[in-house]
């Protein structure tokens, strides 16, 4: 009895002690940020955003920041939903800048959400080539800070000459079974890109790219989905297709695969951090892997419109494009010609160009077929 | 007849914060939005009819799909239930250090989180995992894949619901008198006997409750088949999400929620049926 | 060696005793490998295949898990949420299992049947309702919403464990009570408890395990603004290397492992199948 007692009086001494905390705990006021950052994207552009391009801000112009990260795009339409909702309120919205998908900021173009970003309030636009698939797809709201593309990673130790295009790839796969995969393109973006570039292979990417929706032309996305599944009995264990970036990355490491579809900017920094041996290089291929998947846009009723603006030009300079990459091995938002020439040197090989991703619709329905058609036994 | 009048009124009354808790965001949500998906429009209208799952049914991967989650669901919670009763029989009739030790051990993955399980298994499973790693050492290679298929979710859901079955097959067996066992000795039974004739059916309550809420927790179980199954064919679980947030068609992940809870539904019913207590008075 | 026990039908002594000893040992590598498969990838410099032991031992996977702000707000969120949601549901359920227990009135079995929906009918299916509904209540994305979703998948531990324990207690003990003059409460509050007390904490444990490991309901209601450890442990698991994910699961376990320890005892007494017992 005694014991249970003395159970009981700790736990209940715990439980209090815990309310209080929580009760007081609560995410304290303090100062009140100048420009709140919404960011999608992996944990590599979160970090690069903590630990560099804010302090950097900061310390540059005194201004508090504050992001909000949100994991992989996760929430992305509860975000755009939120911005549209305090638009129809009337009100002001606390997103300042919101990095997405350039095919978000297109669907939040339908609701003139957004600020038009001219060289009148944002002077570095000029340093940006509006010709880029990101401009272009986010209906000219979106601007691109960084570029960071699909790329191949092969391991030197087996691999000695990596294939230049697309078809040499799928010889490769066919002449080495068991030893190339691509995630599961509903996990991660390096595994869709294998996808949306076997779609384009048959159609033309710009068709699929812009807001226009037309669920009749998928039907000309069938031999790139038969074409993908021919390739099961030589993927990795008969068809094994892994669940996000990371876990690529590991098999890789492991040398269970010897050659994979992967994002610029993780299989760099996971090369030199010695999660994947040395061995690892990165080749892009013709036509070229998708990317351009981030662009920057600011709300027209953000409550510190002004301040979002100073930040995205800011993000614009020299100094912190060359943190940007430095850090995640791709390319810079502005053009090569204004950046630092041992940088330009440093990327040359792997920051050529990209294929733009299919509008957000188009991407759901490729996601299902694949399911259904390519991961899925006989149809 | 009882008659239930102010002892009626005053336990309505203390049942009811929790139960519109239940009703808000649960029952009336399930609700209306399983009405949601009896609502097909067809020429211009919108009626109400089944149409909608019989387009489902007839796509094969959702097919599939509920063919596979029965499949690992019953073979899961069959697994558990097959480990857990030998070893509740043991922890109940045994004394000693290795009793002691078992006693330990079975509840371990209670309190384990279930992604963290799901997590160590696939370092312990996978490819070249740590099993692989172990077996090579003494030579043994070329392992069937234990991991991102069907093997791994079973593998870690009876991992996971190891306690709870034990747990609720050896406090069925406590109930159960020594005497009886011992008369049962008496008149000349063998253990195997005892078992069949005395111990199983007084235990009956314990293997209903256990056998229904496994299965009815593997069905639904979300994590350890996200991050330990494989990539076709998947348990409904993922398919509902992946309809949800990848293909954005919202309709067709609550059919599927919808489905999953009347097969559960049904598993509970049996549940009721076999459980339901006479009132001591 | 086997001192005092029902032992006689599994006869064969030695035999058997072999037999058991090897089903020890089986399931301990079933249970303990994958884990200490975990806590090993926690301290892994560098581990390639085929080696046995990490090639490198290193804490630095700690200091990057320490060092993320995310990770790190993350398990300030489950310390806040946890016990809060677990004191609610004690708040809310236990009058009413008690009630369960002991009134009679109309549908009472239906009703406590009904707690069962809120684990059985899976959360994604209610994503948009729920979402609707927070919305409009203001509740999305704040901590009395995740509070309040956590909360719901405690009711059916929180009712039907008390309400079971409450049953077993024979009535004539309170109707004693009560003929000497002790009013309701009191009579709860000095008789009823304290012999419930066992029962109560096995189902205040479960609740609070079943708040502390949710995850669906809060990536939907707390995202992402509002993380949990369990929501950052797949976030983790799926994009940061190996040894980040062993890492945060040993510090996602700490909590519960601490309750194991104090719990022991308590789960064998039988008190967690009285509940199921309806």
């Amino acid at each position: 009895m005694t014991r249970f007692r003395m159970t009981v009086g700790w736990t209940t001494l715990l439980a209090v002690v815990a309310l209080v905390v929580s009760l007081t705990g609560q995410p304290a006021r303090g100062q009140a940020p100048g420009v709140v950052l919404y960011i999608s994207g992996d944990t590599n552009i979160q970090e690069m955003f903590e630990k560099q391009l804010l302090p950097m801000y900061e310390k540059d112009t005194g201004m508090k920041t504050k992001m909000v990260f949100l994991e992989h795009g996760q929430g992305a339409a509860g975000i755009l939903a939120k911005i549209i909702a305090a638009k129809r309120a009337n009100t002001t919205t606390d997103v300042d800048l919101y990095e997405t998908q350039p095919t978000f900021i297109a669907q939040g173009a339908q609701d003139s959400i957004w600020t038009k970003l001219t060289k009148d309030n944002l002077t570095n636009i000029a340093k940006v080539d509006l010709q880029r698939p990101e401009v272009l797809v986010s209906a000219g709201f979106g601007i691109p800070y960084r570029g960071s593309s699909v790329v191949l990673a092969y391991n030197t130790k087996f691999v000695k000459e990596p294939p230049k295009t697309y078809d040499q790839l799928l010889e490769w796969i066919k002449k080495n079974p068991g030893k190339f995969t691509y995630c599961d393109p509903q996990t991660c973006g390096s595994g869709a890109a294998m996808l949306y570039t076997a779609i384009y292979k048959f159609v033309k990417a710009e068709d699929y790219s812009q807001l226009a929706f037309d669920a009749s032309k998928e039907t000309a996305w069938e031999p790139a989905l038969q074409l993908l599944r021919s390739l099961k009995p030589a993927i990795y264990n008969n068809g094994f297709y892994p669940n996000g970036n990371v876990a690529v990355l590991q098999l890789l490491g492991r040398e269970n695969i010897w050659m994979a579809p992967v994002w610029s900017d993780q299989g760099v920094s996971q090369r030199d951090q010695g999660l994947i041996p040395k061995t690892i290089q990165f080749t892009q291929i013709t036509p070229a892997f998708t990317g351009g998947d981030s662009a920057m846009a600011i709300p027209a009723h953000a409550e510190h419109q002004a301040a979002g603006l100073q930040f995205l030009n800011w993000l614009l300079t020299t100094k912190p494009q060359t943190v940007v990459v430095n850090t995640l091995a791709g390319y810079p938002g502005i053009q090569w010609k204004f950046m630092p020439k041992d940088v330009r040197d440093k990327f040359a090989g792997i920051a050529g160009n990209f294929s733009p991703l299919p509008n957000a619709r188009y991407q759901a329905d490729a996601k299902r077929l694949w399911q259904e058609k390519v991961a899925g036994s006989a149809q | 007849m009882k008659s239930f009048g102010r002892e009626g009124a005053a336990g309505i009354l203390l049942v009811l914060p929790p139960l519109l808790l239940l009703a808000l965001l649960i029952l009336y949500p399930a609700a209306e939005a399983v009405l949601g998906t009896l609502r097909v429009e067809r020429a211009g209208h919108v009626i109400y009819s089944l149409d909608r799952y019989r387009d489902m049914l007839q796509t094969v991967s959702l097919r599939r799909s509920v063919g596979f989650t029965l499949m690992v669901t019953v073979i899961s919670a069959g697994a558990t239930f097959l480990l857990a009763y030998p070893l509740a029989l043991y922890l109940r009739f045994t004394r000693g250090w290795v009793s002691s030790a078992l006693m330990a051990l079975f509840i371990v993955p209670l309190f384990i989180p279930v992604v963290i399980a799901s997590f160590a298994m696939v370092t312990f499973l996978e490819n070249h995992g740590y099993v692989e790693t172990l077996l090579h050492y003494v030579g043994i290679e070329g392992l069937p894949p234990l991991m991102f298929n069907a093997v791994g979710i079973v593998l870690t859901e009876v991992w996971a619901s190891i306690p709870f079955a034990t747990l609720v097959l050896l406090a069925g067996l406590q109930a159960i008198d020594d005497s009886l066992i011992d008369s049962a000795r008496d008149v000349g039974a063998g253990p195997l006997r005892t078992f069949v004739s005395v111990i199983l059916p007084l235990n009956t309550v314990a293997t209903i409750i256990s056998l229904s809420f496994l299965f009815i927790g593997i069905l639904g179980s979300f994590t350890i088949p996200y991050l330990v199954g494989g990539n076709a064919p998947q348990m409904m679980s993922v398919v509902m999400t992946n309809y949800f947030t990848n293909y954005l068609r919202p309709e067709i992940s609550v059919a599927l929620a919808a489905i999953s809870f009347v097969i559960a539904a049904l598993a509970g019913a049996a549940y009721v049926m076999g459980v339901a207590r006479r009132e001591t008075a | 060696m086997t001192g005092g026990s029902v032992f006689w039908f599994l006869s064969v002594g030695a035999f058997r005793r072999g037999l058991a000893i090897l089903f020890l040992v089986g399931l301990a590598v079933f249970i303990l490998g994958p884990l200490l498969s975990l806590v090993l990838w926690a301290f892994a410099g560098q581990w390639f295949y085929p080696a046995l032991l990490p090639q490198e031992f290193s804490l630095k996977w700690w200091t990057v898990v320490f060092g993320n702000r995310g990770v790190m707000e993350s398990i300030k969120y489950s310390l806040m949420t946890a016990p809060t949601v677990t004191a609610l549901s004690i708040i809310i359920c236990l009058p009413a299992a008690y009630a369960f227990a002991r009134f009679e009135f109309p549908g009472r079995r239906l009703l406590l049947l009904s707690f069962l929906s809120a684990n059985s009918f899976p959360k994604i299916g209610l994503y948009i309702s729920i979402a609707t509904l927070f919305y409009r209540m203001n509740l999305m994305t704040t901590f009395w919403g995740v509070v309040l979703i956590q909360l719901v998948g405690t009711l059916l531990f929180m009712i039907w464990i008390p309400t079971g324990t409450f049953r077993g207690i024979n009535r004539s003990l309170e109707e004693a009570a009560r003929d000497v003059g002790a009013s309701g409460l009191r009579t709860f509050l000095q008789i009823t408890l304290p012999i419930a007390m066992p029962g109560l904490l096995v189902a205040t444990l479960f609740a609070f395990l079943a708040a502390f490991d949710e995850a669906q309901g809060t990536l939907i209601v707390g995202s992402p603004n509002f993380i949990t450890m369990p929501v950052m442990m797949y976030t983790l698991v799926l994009n940061y290397p190996q040894p980040v994910g062993a890492v945060f699961s040993i510090l996602l376990t700490l909590p519960s492992l601490v309750l194991l320890l104090l719990a022991q005892r308590l789960l064998r007494q039988g008190y967690l199948a009285a509940g199921y017992a309806l």
